[in-house]
């Protein structure tokens, strides 16, 4: 049999055992020797610091009271971890980069390095871990109890100490213990790697604890069969209706919640991460570890159950199953288990509770109300240590208060699920830190407190039912009788598990106020800088925060700030390194803001991101005027921005133009050189009757001799040689004179079709010669066009003669239609010719145009289109070239009818 | 990863895990105990293979596109 004193020794000499692990630990780690430490083997046992003397004593308590649920605590953590390249990896890569010390700090940081979201957050974790913290004192001195209870040697030394003395000293050991390991010296990354690594022994440790005890049993009870079929005899029913019920959902979500806001449990998955890639790891072997746990858990409580005596304790029967048998040797090896699982989850527990307040609530303070003129080189990473170790003894007894009032319950697991549920509140605004870009402050704030108000009233509250008869009448009647605010019905939901009640009441207003309120809320400078910054991070790799643009500080201010906080020693590296990159003396370092930036981060590392931001503000004038000046400049860069697309969009518009200046220049060479053509047309035009009538004067001149019959053809030939030239020059007079305005003729109503006909009566005559066929299409009958009938006569007689001129078909056909559309007279002439080839399509219309493989003695100088053009022109109507149903050309001529001209 | 995450949570909840929760054993082990217990080692087997198959240093931009 043990003997008390055995087994208080044990423990003394077990934790003497772990300071010296953590001792050469941090030796190893300052000799940067840290192979081994810095393994993902370590960092996944120091994981493991989630399963506490919960898992080792009150999941078989749990287990035998409520069947399956305890598996709840480890699947939700399991889900987490198997999908760590989802959540895991952000917040490890987030910490990395901002300097996260913990959940605080993460919150605060995001949400625009507000200090008083870092002092809500800490204050509840720090009030939601005390149950905890109770838990483990609690389940310490429950199984020395256990053994003294049952040794032939009497109590010892305990003699005369009941619980609490028991677990008062407890507490202090554990107080005095956590001291010694976790604050001699502040880290710049907060990575506590002696204590890891002390951890990650304990996890060994208590793993090995309880497969040994789970093996035992399984060995005495007749294998897994034995034991499930004793399970059957004593009507044990597992599978009963009311496993998968709410209570089961409630506590799968609240251990998600918990993987990853724990305090501890951030601390080891998150802030002590040196290495990404051990997450690779940790994502399957972490929840195999638990597997390994809960496995001998069901067969421990069964057994438990079917050969203790009725009023034992379910939660002890790890340790008084082997001390029934007689086994001693294995009772002690499960009281260091359990030891073990209780000391690591206190020890990393308050110092990750202690970091938060000392960053978050006792640096801010000092920071207002000590100037920051005063204070000597190490001065602030002492205070900094002292405050961190005033926490942890404020927490033990935090701790320690919550035992004492809730020791007649004999429970551990609902205390640990109280914790949890606090903790819970965290979650939704981790979430929206790292996810939702735009979650605000107030909104964070505002859903973090409320949630926490709900969790004090639904189920902090009842938990301390026994303090006062008070509470319990405020249970059963509510406050001032209001019944529908009862801690356990609130709003008249009655009938539901008090723990699903409180989870839910909490959540659901935490998620929803988080929600709404970020959608009606805006959020503030610094916080949008913040949410980009968060929840892009695998975006933008390692940008860094530039909230102070212009270093109105000197090197000498800055390197004053970081000698109080980080030491002497660092500080100088710090300034030298910056130094050495820039090239230039650390005496005459200029500050750049990618300097401050980093010195923040390193300060944040140490005292918090609000408090960093808060030290350097006051020595970088007008931190919030640089913010605003930040802003100024982002938005300066906009202008440029806009502006150069502004001139970009006038280069386009300047390209398109000298585009479209290139085709006008480009056809007014084409013209140019027309117009050479047309002038030695002229000419020539002009040459040949001049010649003619020039020398046929001369032979009137010379010969008398002449036969009056010849002297009277040559004088007709000089006449209509006259008339020719003159024709031609008066064509060219008429059409400058259309296109000048110069020509003008009375609108009157005029009959268009009886135009049209003398035009065809004009032309028989050529029609003829040719022996082109006219089919006379559809006709329009008496039709009043606004216009000069002689002139709508010549448009048309230049249109068919030109369709007759240029026609060189074997069988030479036109077509000509008229008809009244849309309140237009419209006139169709087409023919089988060559038609018009694309180029000359536009230039058809130009003065001086003549067919280019139209041949001289075509006639014409190649005025008519053009001056039918202005005709029609001027009678309000269009003369254009459009595709006909026949191949060759077709004209369309359209005037407006009388009284329709609109 | 993220998938895993869900069908896990989703095997683990009520109405699947209900369906099996039925009064027999297997080897002498509950149903519903073999049940929960073999998802969860399927669990952590499918991450560890998964596991395997990424890049030992995840790149940013394949990171974001994996999820």
């Amino acid at each position: 049999m043990l003997s008390a004193d055995l087994v208080i020794a044990t423990a003394i000499a077990y934790v003497g055992l772990l300071f010296v692990l953590a001792y050469l630990g941090d030796r190893r780690a300052r000799a940067n020797k840290k192979i081994w430490l810095n393994s993902s083997t370590v960092y996944t046992l120091s994981i493991s610091v989630y399963c506490t003397s919960w898992t080792f004593y009150g999941a078989v308590g749990n287990a035998a009271r409520s069947g399956l649920e305890f598996l709840t605590i480890y699947l939700g953590p399991t889900l987490v971890f198997v999908g760590w390249y989802f959540l895991l990896r952000r917040l490890v890569r987030i910490s990395h980069l901002y300097r996260i010390t913990s959940v605080a700090d993460l919150l605060s940081s995001r949400f625009g390095k507000s200090s008083r979201l870092g002092v809500l957050v800490t204050c509840i974790a720090v009030v939601g871990i005390a149950p905890y913290i109770a838990l483990q004192l609690k389940a310490v001195t429950s199984s020395i109890q256990a053994v003294a209870g049952t040794s032939e040697f009497g109590r010892g030394s305990l003699e005369g100490i009941d619980d609490v003395g028991l677990a008062f000293g407890v507490a202090a050991g554990m107080a005095l213990f956590t001291i010694l390991f976790g604050t001699r010296h502040v880290d710049a990354k907060e990575q506590h790697h002696g204590v890891v690594a002390a951890i990650a022994f304990e996890a060994v440790v208590k793993l090995a604890a309880l497969v040994a005890v789970g093996v035992f049993v399984v060995y005495i009870g007749g294998g897994f069969e034995g034991i499930f079929s004793r399970a059957a005899d004593l009507g044990i029913d597992f599978a009963s209706s009311t496993t998968f019920d709410a209570r089961w959902i409630t506590t799968l979500v609240l251990s998600i919640a918990a993987i990853v806001c724990l305090p501890r449990q951030f601390q080891v998955t998150v802030v002590e991460n040196s290495n990404e890639n051990h997450l690779r790891v940790a994502g399957w072997a972490f929840p195999a570890y638990m597997l390994l746990m809960s496995i001998f858990i069901l067969p421990i409580a069964i057994y438990g159950l079917s050969v203790m005596p009725a009023n034992s304790n379910p939660d002890m029967f790890a340790l008084t199953l082997p001390l029934n048998a007689g086994q001693n040797g294995l009772a002690l090896f499960a009281f260091i288990g359990g030891f073990s699982s209780a000391t690591s989850m206190i020890i990393l527990e308050s110092i990750a509770l202690s970091i938060m307040v000392s960053n978050h609530i006792i640096m801010p303070l000092v920071l207002r109300f000590t100037p920051s003129s005063q204070g000597d080189g190490q001065g602030m990473s002492k205070m900094l240590l002292v405050a961190r170790r005033f926490s942890i003894v404020l927490i033990l007894s935090l701790g320690f208060s919550y035992f004492l009032f809730t020791r007649d319950s004999d429970a551990l697991a609902p205390i640990g699920l109280i914790s949890f549920t606090a903790i819970a509140q965290f979650f939704p605004a981790l979430l929206a830190a790292i996810f939702w870009r735009d979650a605000s402050l107030k909104a964070v704030t505002t859903a973090v407190t409320v949630g926490f108000i709900l969790w004090a009233w639904t189920c902090f509250l009842p938990s301390l039912d026994s303090l006062s008869p008070a509470i319990a009448a405020l249970l059963v009647e509510g406050p001032w009788g209001i019944s529908w605010l009862r801690p356990q019905a609130m709003f008249g939901l009655e009938g539901w598990d008090p723990l699903a009640h409180a989870a839910f009441w909490s959540l659901s207003v935490n998620v929803l106020i988080l929600t709404l309120g970020s959608l009606l809320t805006t959020p503030s400078a610094l916080e949008r800088i913040q949410a980009t910054a968060f929840v892009d991070v695998f975006r933008r790799r390692g940008m860094p925060q530039r909230n102070f643009v212009r270093g109105s500080a000197t090197a000498n201010d800055l390197f004053f700030v970081a000698e109080r906080v980080l030491g002497e020693k660092r500080a100088g590296a710090l300034f030298e390194s910056a130094a050495r990159e820039s090239g230039v003396e650390p005496a005459v370092l200029d500050p750049t803001p990618e300097f401050i930036g980093r010195l923040e981060r390193e300060l944040a590392g140490s005292i918090g991101a609000a408090s960093a931001h808060v030290m350097l503000s006051k020595v970088v004038a007008g931190g919030d005027v640089s913010l605003e000046e930040m802003m100024q400049m982002a938005d300066e860069a906009q202008q440029v921005i806009e502006y150069t697309q502004q001139l970009e969009k006038t280069s386009t518009e300047l390209r398109l133009t000298a585009k479209k200046l290139e085709d006008a220049n480009a056809q007014l060479r084409e013209l140019d050189s027309q117009k050479d053509e047309f002038l030695s047309q002229v000419s020539h035009e002009v040459r040949t009757p001049m010649t003619s009538i020039r020398s046929f004067s001369e032979i009137l001149l010379d010969s008398d001799d002449l036969a009056p019959a010849q002297r009277r053809r040559f004088v007709s030939t000089i006449h209509q040689e006259s008339l020719r030239l003159t024709k031609l020059l008066d064509e060219i007079l008429d059409l400058s004179a259309l296109e000048r305005g110069e020509r003008s003729w009375q609108n009157v109503p005029v009959d268009a079709e009886e135009a049209l006909d003398r035009a065809l009566l004009v032309c028989d005559a050529l029609l003829r010669q040719k022996g082109m066929s006219v089919e006379v299409g559809e006709r329009a009958h008496v039709t009043m066009v606004e216009g000069d009938a002689d002139r709508l006569c010549q448009v048309f007689i230049n249109i068919i003669s030109n369709a007759v001129k240029y026609n060189d078909a074997d069988e030479p056909r036109m077509w000509v239609s008229s008809t009244v559309r849309g309140g237009s007279y419209i006139v169709e002439v087409s023919d089988n010719g060559p038609g018009i080839s694309k180029r000359d399509r536009k230039l058809i219309f130009e003065k001086f145009w003549r067919g280019v493989e139209g041949s001289g003695d075509q006639g014409g100088a190649g005025l008519g289109l053009a001056i039918s053009r202005q005709i029609v022109a001027r009678m309000n109507g269009s003369l254009e070239l459009v595709q006909g149903a026949a191949p060759g050309a077709c004209f369309r001529i359209r005037l407006p009818i009388v009284g329709k001209r609109n | 990863m993220m998938l895993l995450t869900l069908i896990g949570f989703l095997l683990l909840v009520p109405p699947v895990a209900h369906l099996f929760n039925h009064d027999f054993s297997i080897l002498g082990v509950p149903q519903v105990v073999f049940y929960l217990f073999g998802v969860w080692l399927a669990l952590i087997i499918a991450t560890w293979a998964l596991t395997r198959r990424l890049e030992p240093d995840p790149d940013i931009e394949t990171g974001e596109a994996e999820e």
